[in-house]
């Protein structure tokens, strides 16, 4: 019973949260215009960077990996293109030689 | 006519997705089998990802159930890891016309890659982010099942290196977005302010603080030029997904 209680507790603040920002609908002042600009910037970058660390002491090889992966990504614009370059090469310099 | 197109454009966002997927699916059996490992029935594992619906937040919650935590920590730990969505659909509530009746149902299925996808590509609208949401919806789901019915010989996501997945299709997302020398700028200042902040703070926290730190830094670096108002731009910079 208590299992139950606290999963409604849990949907109802993750819910509460995503429903907020959609239902806010009012005409925001210039600064906050250009700040929304920025959002998807800042949280994929944010998405992103701590993540490249990993925890097996590999950044070097997940660095070097994203790096490609961010190349084709601009050439391409293709999403699975980006990730599949980017694991190859992951894969690949994890192999011990 | 009118449904044909509704019904295009939500396969294109249920496609447009898909590509995540590969990293979906080791996450959702490692969370399945964390939860089976916890104690947790079946019923329990799944009703959080059909109800909750939010990865990391489920994971840790998994964890404090084992661990004995009051339920109040769980709540409170879910709503600082999950708070972020907050700016989600602040970012989606102004670019996609939303009518109250579909509101709330692109709210309960909004995630970081929904909104990712949607952010990023140059269709905006209600079928196409319900599409984008459903894809990651379905997959997360099907994979806690399986997870929790074949339970421990799945490998570790971290082992065999699939934990790279979100991280490249975030950069993948992020790329065609910046543009501008600011864009960059903001890009590179919030990537180091994650860096150090997620190496004392939990999950979905560093994602929040940075959405918000980033995008007042960005803000303030533009002020002066006249911000975009339009709701479905016409941006052909942004193509990806």
């Amino acid at each position: 019973m208590t299992f139950w209680l606290i999963l409604s507790g849990m949907v109802a603040v993750t819910f509460g949260s995503r429903y907020a920002g959609l239902a806010l609908r009012v005409d925001l002042p210039d600064f906050w215009v250009r700040f929304l600009h920025f959002v998807p910037i800042a949280v994929f970058s944010s998405l992103v960077a701590p993540a490249l660390e990993g925890n097996r002491s590999e950044w070097g090889i997940r660095v070097t990996a994203a790096a490609i992966a961010a190349v084709a990504a601009w050439r391409t614009r293709q999403l699975w293109v980006a990730i599949a370059v980017g694991m190859a090469v992951f894969w690949l310099l994890r192999i011990p030689f | 006519m009118a449904e044909a197109d509704t019904r295009g454009a939500f396969v294109r966002g249920f496609w447009a997705l898909a590509p995540l997927w590969l990293g979906v699916i080791p996450f959702g059996l490692a969370y399945a089998v964390t939860a089976r490992g916890a104690g947790l029935s079946l019923l329990e594992t799944q009703a959080l990802s059909a109800f909750v619906f939010a990865g990391s937040a489920q994971l840790s919650a998994v964890g404090l159930f084992a661990s004995g935590s009051a339920g109040i920590e769980i709540v409170l730990t879910t709503l600082l890891l999950n708070v972020r969505h907050l700016l989600y659909g602040l970012s989606l509530g102004r670019e996609i016309p939303l009518t109250t009746r579909e509101r709330p149902m692109a709210a309960f299925f909004l995630t970081d890659e929904s909104f990712g996808v949607v952010a990023a590509a140059r269709e905006r609208s209600f079928p196409f982010l319900l599409g984008a949401e459903l894809s990651l919806f379905a997959m997360w789901n099907l994979a806690t099942l399986a997870g929790y019915l074949v339970g421990a010989s799945i490998p570790n996501p971290e082992k065999i290196g699939v934990d790279m997945i979100f991280p490249l299709a975030f950069l993948a997302l992020l790329v065609p977005l910046v543009r501008t020398r600011i864009e960059l700028t903001v890009a590179l200042a919030s990537g180091a302010l994650a860096f150090g902040l997620a190496r004392t703070l939990p999950g979905g926290l560093p994602i929040l603080l940075t959405g918000i730190g980033g995008s007042l830094f960005g803000a303030f670096l533009t002020r002066g030029t006249p911000a975009d108002r339009s709701i479905n731009p016409e941006d052909a910079a942004r193509e990806v997904a």
